[in-house]
């Protein structure tokens, strides 16, 4: 079995700050794997290792998403090789054009029976980027996958829906977009990390990708009308002193009492 | 998972990769050996907040064209020592263009000078194994029976190596491990408190006179510490400066203060107060320093083991400026030059690899480090911090109080400002000297 695993190399918004305004400023902050990318590595690399199969991890970005630190931060986590598409005229590309690019890169690619990503981004969180990917390539597209088995070279993978919990099974290639706790990700070690550097790499070239734009209208079929700091929503700022454990677990008592949560 | 066979899976190990471990490694790696670089921090520079000024000429000779291409803040052109009282300040300003070309001093964070110093160790061949914390040495028996280094462990795992470059920092629980150092007396280590606060980069040039591109250091003794002894500091990074105090811990804990207050007491200090003024506090710790100059350093070398940077005690603290980056590098150079001539005559035993202190004799490292030699105990001598201060200050009132009365001589205002206060000519005099001496 051959999975492509589409991750991304992405502003750490643990150092980014917030504006007055609202805006974000992740200039301080350091790239990193995505947080919710290291949990489609585990998945790929269990689903791979009980079929006797490929992991490929795959990203699109500028060209620091193919400085050795960040190849080996993929790499050092379940992966057998890597493509990447390192071009800083993707810098400012929105989640729409990075699906575009990534499903132009996977058609590069043989014979692969399943892509797997992350639910969202640390950087864009705009969550959509796996189902255009899906759409990009023709494929069924399949978000909030929280276990994925395989049988006799059969897929399935179950989905915890509010009202159901389904089990599917798998029909020829997907896309699937697997959740944050779907399992829990090695971190890599010393050995993984001097695999990490001698595993294959291959750059493809951007500008010779055959990037389909997704949507009937081209790239442009949406356009940004506003952006604003977002509603502060219920919050009640309740802060409870953690120094002694017994007033601290009153207070929390207290609090869930209040809001009719207990 | 554990190494199957006893075969070295590198040269060398490097455990930290600062400015000393990055340094060994770029060397240990230019000169063809295999050397892999392992780092606590995810990214290089994450951990490590201090950062301040570096004395370039050991990275220029390195690096030619260093201040250049690396990602440094701003040359230092103006070098001020202020005396602090409660509400006044006296400095001793010395600025010159000269200082930024060719390079002296420059301002660096480390968040963002560590990645290209270990850039440049990893294009030499260097493999850099990030978010790796090794938690102690590996041992085994040598040819004549005595347990030598053979490599570290890091959780279950174990990486092996003939020599280990311990450059792991003050802390350096490695040296500690093969009993090289022996943990370092309250007196000999100070606790260094800093923040990064933000400003725009056309106020930095108003408020501290320098040109774009072009910084200073403020070195500050007296009331910003309370009368601890130590100092604070004040540099200009690009967009924001550096604000520090560092604190003798026994005088720390002597006087029952918190780091925290009297790093509090400093922000809001009205002779520093003008400079900050609308400023950010953006990052904020504390960090160990050592500061016992030449009397810190122990052994350096073990069998299969090397010790370099702070790790190994090379700062010197002479109540002015804190500079431990430039010996780390200056200390990087050495230690890998001395590991590969034992590698290269097949005999990594602490006597094969005595070759490290003998370079580190003949560099700047060791001859700026005895220079210095006598600066911890000149300033353990609590007068620096309180009384001094106030007594220049008492002078400089005179002086620039004008009133009715006819104005006296300096000579005459220092005179009687001496007799009023609490510092006594014999002192004066005392400590004066063994600071030439010391300095
Ligand atoms: C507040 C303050 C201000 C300072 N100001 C200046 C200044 O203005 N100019 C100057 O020249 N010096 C200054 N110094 C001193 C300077 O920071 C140090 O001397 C210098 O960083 C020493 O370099 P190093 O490479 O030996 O160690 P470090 O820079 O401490 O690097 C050690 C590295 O090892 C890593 N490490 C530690 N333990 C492990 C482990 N077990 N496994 C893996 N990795 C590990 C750490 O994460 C770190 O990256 C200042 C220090 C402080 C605290």
């Amino acid at each position: 079995m051959k999975i492509v695993v589409a991750y991304k190399w992405a502003r750490n918004p643990q150092d980014a700050e917030v504006r007055e305004d609202g805006t974000v400023d992740f200039g301080r902050s350091r790239a990193a794997v995505s947080e919710y990318d290291p949990v489609a590595f585990e998945v790929a690399r269990r689903l791979a290792d009980a079929t006797g199969g490929e992991v490929i991890g795959l990203s699109v970005g500028d060209t620091s998403i193919g400085t050795s630190l960040a190849r080996k931060a993929a790499l050092s986590r379940g992966l057998d090789r890597l493509v990447l598409v390192a071009d800083d005229a993707l810098a400012d590309a929105d989640s729409t054009r990075l699906a575009a690019v990534l499903a132009a890169a996977v058609r590069t690619i043989e014979d692969v029976d399943l892509v797997i990503a992350g639910e969202s981004s640390t950087d864009l969180a705009e969550g959509q980027v796996p189902l255009t990917l899906a759409a990009g390539l023709g494929w069924t597209g399949l978000a909030g996958i929280c276990d994925v088995g395989v049988a006799d070279e059969v897929v399935t993978v179950r989905r915890d829906l509010p009202d159901r919990r389904q089990t599917l099974l798998l029909d020829g290639p997907a896309v699937l977009s697997v959740t944050a706790d779907a399992v829990v990700p090695r971190i890599p070690g010393m050995k993984e990390i001097l695999a990490a550097a001698k595993k294959p790499v291959q750059v493809l070239d951007h500008a010779s990708l055959d990037v389909t734009p997704v949507g009937a209208a081209g790239e442009a079929s949406f356009e940004v009308l506003s952006t604003s700091r977002p509603a502060d929503g219920t919050r009640r700022r309740v802060l409870i002193d953690g120094a002694d454990p017994d007033t601290a677990a009153a207070g929390l008592v207290a609090a869930l009492r209040t809001i009719g949560a207990m | 998972m554990v190494t199957p066979t006893n075969d070295p899976d590198f040269d060398v190990i490097v455990v930290g990769a600062g400015p000393a471990g990055a340094t060994a490694a770029h060397r240990l790696a230019s000169g063809g050996l295999s050397v892999v670089l392992i780092e606590r921090a995810e990214v290089p520079g994450a951990k490590n907040l201090s950062g301040g000024v570096l004395y370039a000429s050991v990275l220029e000779e390195l690096f030619p064209g260093f201040a250049d291409e690396a990602p440094i803040e701003r040359r230092i052109t103006r070098h001020v020592t202020t005396f602090l009282t409660a509400d006044s300040a006296v400095s001793l300003d010395y600025s010159s263009h000269t200082l930024g070309h060719p390079v002296n001093g420059v301002t660096v964070l480390r968040a963002r000078f560590d990645p290209w110093l270990v850039g440049k160790a990893e294009e030499a061949g260097a493999l850099l194994m990030p978010g790796i914390r090794v938690d102690s040495l590996l041992t085994q028996a040598g040819p004549d029976g005595r347990r030598q280094v053979a490599g570290v462990r890091a959780g279950d795992e174990e990486l092996r190596a003939p020599v280990v470059v311990a450059a792991d920092g003050v802390n350096s629980f490695l040296a500690r491990d093969a009993g090289l150092r022996r943990t370092p007396a309250p007196h000999h280590l100070a606790v260094g408190v800093k923040a990064v606060i933000r400003l725009d980069p056309g106020r930095i040039e108003d408020r501290f006179g320098v040109r774009p591109g072009e910084g200073a250091a403020h070195a500050i003794v007296g009331d910003c510490t309370q009368g601890i002894g130590g100092g604070g500091f004040l540099y200009t990074n690009q967009g924001s400066v550096s604000l520090g105090v560092v604190l003798r811990l026994d005088a720390l804990q002597a006087s029952g203060r918190s780091t925290s207050d009297v790093f509090e007491h400093c922000v809001r200090h009205p002779g520093l107060e003008p400079y900050l003024r609308d400023g950010e506090i953006i990052e904020y710790g504390a960090h160990l320093v050592a500061e016992g100059g030449y009397g810190m350093l122990g052994e350096i070398a073990g069998d299969g083991l090397v010790v370099a940077g702070e790790a190994a005690g090379l700062t010197i603290n002479n109540g002015f400026t804190v500079r431990g980056m430039d010996l780390a590098v200056g200390s990087g150079i050495a230690a890998a030059d001395g590991v590969a001539e034992a590698i290269g005559n097949g005999d990594v035993s602490a006597a094969g690899l005595a070759g490290y202190r003998r370079r580190l004799e003949e560099s700047f490292v060791l001859k700026d480090l005895r220079t210095y030699a006598r600066a911890p105990k000149w300033l353990e001598r609590d007068r620096l911090y309180g009384a001094y201060g106030e007594l220049s200050a008492d002078v400089l009132r005179r002086v620039f109080s004008v009133g009715t009365s006819p104005h006296r001589p300096l000579r005459a205002l220092a005179r009687a400002a001496l007799s009023d206060s609490r510092v006594r000519v014999r002192d004066l005099v005392s400590d004066g000297w063994s600071g030439v001496r010391a300095l």
